[in-house]
């Protein structure tokens, strides 16, 4: 393993919005000399914060999309994953979490630990990401950072160790008495740039004293060593940073830092925390499931003589083409080498390869594991794996769940129209799970994907960067029909129309396939069937596949036999054999007894457990079976599942029912039988639904 | 199915020695060693009970829902597969609506917040549980008082109580009714006591205490180590 790797940091800075999560990144930028001018999130100077490469997000003053950076403190390379502060833009975290290694919590020092800094806190927990907690705006009126560090433990469950105490308070700070070291710092200079060490001042000695003990009393609890120095009266710079850092990456720990970014006190403190106590890549495991041998997990090492295993973890489009951010799991990628995409198989060779830092960037030969790098000009999707072609790994299942909602999209110029197409091949390529197409019926471009909130994030994205101005339909559900019954079929396709004429004779029977969309069986003995119009038999009943008879959504779940069947030796032809197959499907459909089915979505709602039973409650009133609930310290999170057609609104009855305080996820399970007493309702308003369309 | 389940339940061992099972209010626990199979048998008599088409409740105190959701499955498809039956939706439906998992995790669990959920279930969806399973609790720490306490919300839901206790290897020692460590101080509160055990020539589960009776206590039963029915009919 290469010692590089261990100067290496990949990590998130994460926070609620308005904590100053973007503040204290262009801080970390200036200090690190990779920015040499200081702008705010709402820049007076109108050119806005660094990190914010998105319009929207210097707009609004709120990051959506992660941009990945690269910097250096105290000899560590450390990349800065700006990770979106809105729980509503859920891929975008997830996909931000999936590669950083660690990350700092921002709390505001005012506000306290709010309920989107929980909500960001449990993602970071489901990720297993090792954090260290800053609480910022420590200058402002009303501010408390001991008292933020006591909700650290109170309501996010963590074990927090003050790391500093503050000098002054409120608009009285100066700086920040380190713990670690036993002296007071300062941040002097107009940007605060030069660090002063003095001592701890008089009336803070004491205090000081008794927090180290603390501090000591448990990182203690992580080594032994530090446990007899204690003993001893004989502790360490580095003995204290071991232990911390040890408890801090096997998430037992939390230690936290303070100042105000915006008055630039504290942010090295924080680069220091980054560099000691959050983890190398090495020290993280990471897994890839290997496509040869049936999917099996393989704990990827993270070597530079390995097979390389990049994850392509967000796109961007620049002025100078598609830009592609890379983690590199294992290997190394080198300018001009070969690389292959697990999803496809597709070469690709790697040109430009460079570092990103926001809107610049820098050019680089070559990157090792633990990296993350951007390559330009390579046509993938996002979440898309890379290797050397010598493995066939994945860093995602390659499973796709099929898209349970759609709505209609209509641009209202030409205008938009072309913009729409352009923000519509950029999404599709982002998102596996959001899809598009043309409805042949309406004309209408539909866009769909995974839940109602799915599409908003796009719909938004589609007005604001692409400029496309859409208006949107009802958002659908995606019914399917499927049979129940066995039935049997014999039929016959003949016509004479002068000419040559159309003969073809079905039989057999259809019954519901327990697994998978579409079976076919031929068990035609004697040639009743020429064996040359089989392939159309099956082609005539697939195509019956898309619109079922009951209300005319796909068919799902079938299974054909054809047993028997009659062919003329002038007028039999694969045209009528498939227009028999389509005929016979369309006279013994209605016979196999069908069914509307409807797609049952796995919801979880995390939610602080005083609301436990309004969230059940809300979960009853939408025909939901609540199948588990865990409770985990403060939280609750009850599990269910729920048919999609009730789940329209529920964010805003949720946040409502919970003081914002819930957030659930939201993902496809399975398709299951609308219940008797509502398939009645449902098909009468979907058929006449259908037929308002039609005109 | 259902018939052979029922008929090679583990449970078998009370019906043959008392005729009834725990009843409302009664509580009975399953002791074994670590690694033994305690969930796994508790979840067999869960399965047991949800055939019989009681309303289940299944604790699991360190061990998050997808775990324990995960060991129905694999017992249940152990069930259907030693049944050589098709897997059965409506069985499945059956587990399904009738049995809610509870998790409790890091330190989590107190009888108090079992009973706020319990309540909460009733409320919400108007499901109040037959039978309750409470699997992973530290009997060690646990007061007797909070077994007390166990009871009382036994008799008041009208259901039956089944935990799952950890003894050790190293502390063989039983009391003078011979039942182990950790239960010995508190045997009183349990109507029904069970050990499972390995022996050589398989896996055993003994009944200890079978309620006032006495005829029963000793009788042993060996058990299919991957579906925990009653191998020996």
């Amino acid at each position: 393993m290469s010692e590089g790797i261990k100067v290496k940091r990949n990590i998130g800075i994460s926070a609620h919005i308005d904590s100053g999560k973007t503040t204290l990144t262009e801080r970390i930028l200036f200090y690190t000399k990779r920015i040499h001018a200081m702008h705010e999130v709402r820049g007076k100077d109108g050119v806005g914060a660094t990190m914010d490469s998105m319009e929207l997000e210097r707009e609004r003053g709120i990051t959506i999309s992660s941009a990945a950076t690269h910097c250096e403190w105290a000899g560590h390379q450390i990349n800065v994953i700006d990770t979106p502060g809105h729980v509503d833009f859920t891929i975008e975290v997830e996909r931000a979490l999936r590669v950083m290694d660690g990350a700092v919590l921002i709390l505001c020092a005012v506000a306290g630990v709010q309920s989107q800094s929980i909500t960001v806190d449990r993602q970071m927990n489901r990720y297993k990401v090792p954090r260290i907690a800053f609480i910022n705006k420590c200058d402002r009126s009303g501010a408390d950072p001991l008292k933020v560090a006591g909700q650290l433990r109170s309501k996010l469950n963590h074990n927090p160790v003050l790391m500093q105490i503050p000098i002054g308070s409120e608009n009285t700070m100066k700086g920040v008495v380190d713990l670690v070291s036993m002296k007071a710092l300062y941040f002097e200079g107009s940007s605060g740039e030069t660090l002063t060490l003095k001592d701890i001042p008089g009336e803070l000695v004491e205090k000081a004293a008794a927090r180290r003990e603390e501090l000591i009393d448990a990182a203690s609890m992580f080594s032994d060593e530090l446990m007899e120095a204690a003993l001893e009266d004989h502790v360490t710079e580095q003995v204290l940073i071991d232990a911390v850092r040890k408890g801090t990456i096997s998430r037992e720990l939390t230690p936290v830092f303070m100042g105000s970014a915006y008055k630039n006190i504290g942010v090295q403190c924080v680069l220091d925390g980054v560099v000691r106590y959050l983890p190398s890549p090495a020290e993280v495991e990471n897994v890839a499931f290997d496509l040869a041998a049936d999917e099996t997990e393989i704990v990827l090492e993270p070597d530079p003589e390995k097979p390389l295993v990049a994850l392509a973890f967000k796109l961007e489009v620049t002025p100078y083409g598609q830009l592609t951010y890379l983690r590199i799991y294992q290997g190394r990628i080198k300018k001009g080498d070969d690389m292959f995409i697990s999803r496809s198989g597709k070469k690709i060779k790697v040109g430009r390869l460079v570092r990103m830092h926001a809107d610049e960037m820098e050019e680089i030969e070559q990157a090792e594991a633990g990296g993350i790098v951007a390559l330009f000009g390579v046509d993938c999707h996002s979440g898309d794996t890379f290797t050397d072609g010598s493995v066939n790994y994945s860093m995602s299942s390659m499973f796709v769940p099929e898209p349970v909602i759609s709505l209609s999209v209509t641009p209202v110029d030409t205008k938009s129209q072309n913009n729409m197409a352009k923000a519509l091949n950029r999404f599709t390529k982002e998102d596996p799970t959001f899809k598009t197409y043309v409805d042949n019926e309406s004309g209408d471009t539909i866009i769909s994907g995974m839940g109602e909130l799915h599409l908003d994030v796009y719909l938004e994205r589609m007005k604001r960067e692409f400029k496309a101005t859409v208006v949107t339909g009802m958002p659908q559900v995606a019914y399917r029909e499927a049979i129940t019954g066995k039935a049997s079929f014999d039929y016959t396709h003949k016509k004479q129309t002068g000419g040559s004429g159309q003969f073809g004779r079905v039989a057999g029977f259809i019954e519901p396939l327990d697994e998978g969309v579409y079976e076919f069986i031929n068990e035609v003995k004697g040639g009743a069937i020429p064996t040359e119009f089989i392939p159309a038999v099956d082609k005539g009943f697939r195509s019956c596949l898309d619109k079922g008879g009951l209300v005319g959504y796909p068919i799902t779940g079938v299974k054909i036999t054809v047993n028997d069947g009659k062919a003329h030796s002038v007028d039999s032809s694969e045209m009528a054999f498939s227009q028999a197959a389509v005929g016979a499907f369309r006279s013994v459909y209605m016979k196999a007894a069908p069914v509307l089915l409807e797609p049952i979505m796995r919801v979880a709602v995390e939610s602080p457990t005083e609301f436990q039973g309004n969230v059940m409650g809300s979960i009853t009133q939408r025909r939901g079976m609540i199948t588990s609930t865990m409770e985990d310290g403060l939280f609750t999170t009850v599990e269910a599942e729920v048919p999609l057609a009730e789940m329209f609104g529920y964010a805003t009855h949720l946040r409502s029912l919970t003081q914002g305080k819930a957030e659930f996820t939201m993902e496809f399970s399975r398709y299951a039988k609308v219940p008797e007493s509502l398939a009645e309702e449902l098909k009468t308003r979907l058929r006449e639904k259908a037929k308002g369309e039609k005109k | 199915m259902k018939t052979i389940l029922l008929s090679r339940s583990p449970l078998r061992i009370l019906e043959r020695a008392s005729g009834e099972s725990l009843g409302p209010g009664g509580m009975g626990v399953l002791i074994a060693r670590a690694g033994v199979g305690k969930t796994a048998c508790l979840i067999n008599i869960a399965l047991h009970k949800l055939m019989e088409n009681f309303k289940v409740v299944h604790v699991s105190v360190g061990e998050g829902p997808e775990k324990i959701h995960a060991y129905y499955r694999v017992l249940l498809n152990e069930l259907v597969n030693a049944c050589k039956m098709k897997e059965d939706d409506d069985v499945q439906q059956l587990l399904e609506n009738n049995r809610i998992i509870l998790s409790y995790v890091n330190k989590s669990f107190e009888l108090p917040r079992l009973r706020a959920q319990l309540d909460n279930l009733k409320e919400a969806l108007n499901f109040s549980p037959d039978v309750l399973f409470v699997d992973g609790m530290d009997f060690e720490s646990t007061a007797p008082a909070v077994f007390k306490d166990f009871e009382t919300l036994a008799l008041e839901l009208k259901a039956e109580i089944w935990f799952s206790a950890l003894s050790h290897r190293h502390m063989a020692e039983v009391n003078e009714r011979g039942i182990p460590y950790p239960c010995d101080k508190v045997d009183h509160m349990f109507s029904v006591i069970l050990h499972l055990q390995p022996e050589e020539g398989g896996l055993y589960l003994k009944l200890l205490k079978d309620g006032e009776n006495d005829s029963g206590s000793g009788r042993k039963v060996r058990l299919d180590p991957s579906t925990f029915m009653i191998a020996d009919g």
